[in-house]
């Protein structure tokens, strides 16, 4: 029996867990700051953070950077640094590549000659602040919430706040998206698991086949189609149903109509599979010990269905999480997910604490989400028997 | 046993000849943007090139994402010999040990490249895209001819399409509130600059349709879903070519224009082959051909002299006053230092 399980566990330790643990632990690593700025780190432990710190880790600082000069490090630092603050990148380099710690007199004067910047503090604490191996920057930053100038938390300036509202937007989206996904793929899997066989494939096909076509295709399709120049909208306008275009996409009903229409076979297969296996005796039954149909619906047939329901939900939902290419092409300004700066934290700034904080904030969430509807509905009613 | 022996040197010596061949035709990876771009670059450059010199180049999808670069030097797991990238990726890729140093003099003059910024220390420049001012000939008779214009919806109703980014976008914002071109990344860079950007932005925000790539900023046009759009001139001039439409480019409005790079990717194999078709690429003729194709501008100005006037129409030549340029320590040091920032504020900003 171990034996053969074995290997799927491995594969999962291997390619899931060891992965998923890794990504977890780049949303507090900080390496860079402490390996590579030994000298002032240790200078500015003792420091208490007002003012200016002394001459000693002007001297550290300009030994560390002397080292880095030249090689890649230098850069890399910079690009760690300018998370924090903006130009920081910029500090570090310039220094880095002039400064000389050989030179006699004050190290003090020698840097803050370099670039103004060392004279003001708020470089210095940062540096002092990010002393250590692991950081809580990056999760505070996907909380909107910010290191203020006296050490305590602070939010993050009004205009750059923005993931606390993504991370809504995102859960809401994905929230009506499978509630439609619900609403209009039950009565379908219900029809097909009512159906001869032949029937039910032909209409398997039909749910199939927009589920083989391109995520891409069909979103842009739903452009051509809903745009204000679009087939539909001409079509009500030449009909005298509308005077003027409405705008259907580049908004919210348009995201949610592309998004229902690729989501919904993820829906619609798990419930059929198990509406399948509902005896259609069992509602009879019902009727002859006098339900009404709707109470026989609710009390016999839903009961039965909800294993498939949560299944083709949960699938929907956590699909729906991730989408951001569809909100791209299809949503507005204000239509815009998570998953877009996740990619581009990982893609085109690099920088893969952020892109992991707020994966990580997303993971939790979505699993208090999902530990508090095993409370509510009852995970033992899950099960599919 | 002589037989047998000498079936196998005949066999070892029939397979080392065939590795030999199958080694003989060497393989240059390159990533590129894809797209109609990619189509002239293979029309124009790979497969001169490849057959000149007889060998295979490999075309990979690279969409600017510097982590590409990075993990596969990191890794020093190359796929990739060399790639087709915008300024700030060849800056910081050369900083951070990404992409070759190599000293470009000794294999082109680089007083050719002088207009569009000159050779960078780790990229060649070989085109040099636009983005400006555009609107669909066929509907609007009295075009615009200024940034200002295009927030005019009194005289011009309609949407107007605009870069999902803040940058580029921002500069434009500052033209259209006054700020002459050439001044517009100093004036952004400024105290307040962005604040300006932002406040000229905000005006215009309900008229708004951002677009986030550029075939969608044609769709836009054609299709008369926006009225003027900010696009890119290759993209304006091939449309026309291709689907036979009459979008115009009023580039003396004030542009957004810079060069794309070629770079080698740092500890490639085939770094002499790379600088070769580089070197190849560059030069007037292959220059002036894929003008012709793609109609960017050329990077070489010796391409000028072998295009004609009408090939020249979305060219900026005659508009290099009204250049907001994306080259220069000052545009540089500030998008690296500031766009992360940037573009979250940027981001609220639009969805609000």
């Amino acid at each position: 029996m171990l034996a053969l399980v074995a290997p799927s566990i491995l594969f999962m330790a291997l390619f899931f867990v060891a992965p998923l643990g890794l990504f977890l632990f780049r949303s507090v690593d900080n390496s860079e700051v402490p390996g590579w700025l030994p000298r002032t780190v240790a200078a500015l432990s003792s420091w208490s953070g007002a003012g200016l710190p002394e001459e000693p880790a002007f001297r550290a600082l300009a030994e560390d950077l002397a080292a880095l000069s030249g090689s890649t490090a230098l850069p890399l630092l910079g690009r760690r640094l300018n998370h924090d603050v903006p130009g920081f990148r910029t500090l570090i380099t310039a220094t880095g590549n002039r400064v000389d710690p050989a030179r006699r007199g004050s190290m003090r004067e020698q840097l803050i000659g370099i670039d103004p910047r060392w004279g003001e503090p708020l470089y210095w604490q940062t540096i002092r602040r990010e002393r250590h191996a692991l950081t809580w920057f990056y999760l505070l930053s996907a909380l909107d919430l910010r290191y203020g100038a006296a050490g305590g938390l602070e939010r993050a300036p009004v205009e750059s706040a923005i993931f606390l509202d993504l991370l809504g937007r995102t859960l809401g989206i994905s929230a009506v998206v499978t509630l439609i996904c619900v609403l209009l793929g039950f009565p379908v899997a219900a029809t097909m698991a009512g159906s001869s066989p032949a029937r039910a494939n032909a209409l398997l096909i039909l749910v199939l086949v927009p589920f083989w076509t391109s995520l891409l295709v069909r979103s842009t399709a739903w452009v051509i189609l809903l745009q204000n120049q679009g087939v539909v909208n001409q079509a009500l306008v030449g009909l005298g149903v509308l005077e003027k275009p409405v705008p259907l996409i580049f908004n919210r009903l348009g995201l949610y109509i592309a998004m229902v229409h690729v989501l919904l076979p993820f829906m619609v297969l798990p419930l059929y599979s198990v509406l399948k296996g509902i005896r259609p005796e069992l509602m009879r039954a019902a009727a002859s010990l006098g339900a009404a149909p709707w109470t026989a619906f609710l009390r016999v047939y839903v009961p039965q269905a909800l294993p498939g329901l949560v299944a083709g939900a949960s699938l929907v939902f956590v699909l729906a999480l991730g989408y951001y290419i569809t909100p791209a092409l299809v949503g507005g300004p204000g239509d815009q997910m998570i998953g877009y700066f996740i990619a581009y934290f990982t893609n085109t700034a690099v920088n893969w604490g952020m892109a992991s904080a707020l994966g990580t904030i997303l993971l939790l969430v979505v699993t208090l989400i999902y530990l508090a509807l095993g409370r509510i509905v009852g995970l033992e009613r899950l099960a599919v028997r | 046993m002589p037989k047998p022996s000498r079936l196998w040197i005949a066999l070892v010596v029939a397979l080392t000849a065939w590795t030999g061949i199958a080694h003989a035709q060497t393989k240059l990876v390159v990533g590129n943007a894809g797209g109609s771009s990619a189509d002239a670059e293979r029309k124009v450059f790979y497969g001169p090139f490849a057959a000149a010199n007889k060998i295979q180049i490999q075309e990979e999808s690279f969409n600017q994402e510097l982590a590409k670069l990075r993990s596969q030097v990191e890794t020093g797991n190359l796929i990739w010999d060399m790639v087709s990238t915008t300024a700030i990726n060849v800056a910081t890729g050369c900083e951070e040990g990404l992409l070759e140093k190599i000293d470009w003099s000794k294999y082109m003059d680089p007083k050719v490249f002088q207009d569009v910024g000159g050779l960078s220390e780790c990229g060649v420049p070989y085109l040099f895209v636009s983005g400006g001012l555009a609107y669909d000939g066929n509907r609007i008779k009295e075009g615009p001819k200024t940034w200002a214009d295009f927030w005019n919806v009194t005289k011009w109703p309609g949407k107007r399409g605009m870069l999902y980014r803040a940058e580029q976008t921002f500069e434009v914002a500052l033209m259209a509130d006054g700020v002459p071109p050439p001044k517009a990344m100093e004036v952004l860079a400024a105290p307040g600059g962005v604040d300006r950007a932002l406040k000229k932005l905000e005006a215009l925000k309900p008229n708004i349709h951002w677009w986030k790539n550029g075939a969608e900023s044609i769709t836009l046009l054609s299709s008369g879903e926006v009225a003027m759009a900010y696009a890119w001139n290759g993209r304006v001039a091939s449309a026309n070519k291709t689907n036979n439409l009459n979008l115009k480019m009023e580039l003396g409005a004030g542009h957004v224009s810079g060069c794309q790079y070629w770079a080698i990717m740092k500890g490639s194999k085939n770094k002499e082959l790379a600088i070769k078709f580089i070197q190849y690429a560059v030069s007037a003729q292959p220059q002036a051909d894929f003008v012709r194709v793609i109609s960017y501008g050329p990077a070489n100005r010796d391409a000028y002299a072998l295009l004609t006037d009408q090939e020249k129409a979305t060219l900026p030549a005659k508009h290099m006053d009204k250049a907001s340029l994306q080259l220069g320590k000052l545009y540089l040091g500030f998008w690296l230092a500031n766009g992360d920032a940037l573009l979250q504020r940027f981001v609220k900003f639009a969805a609000q």
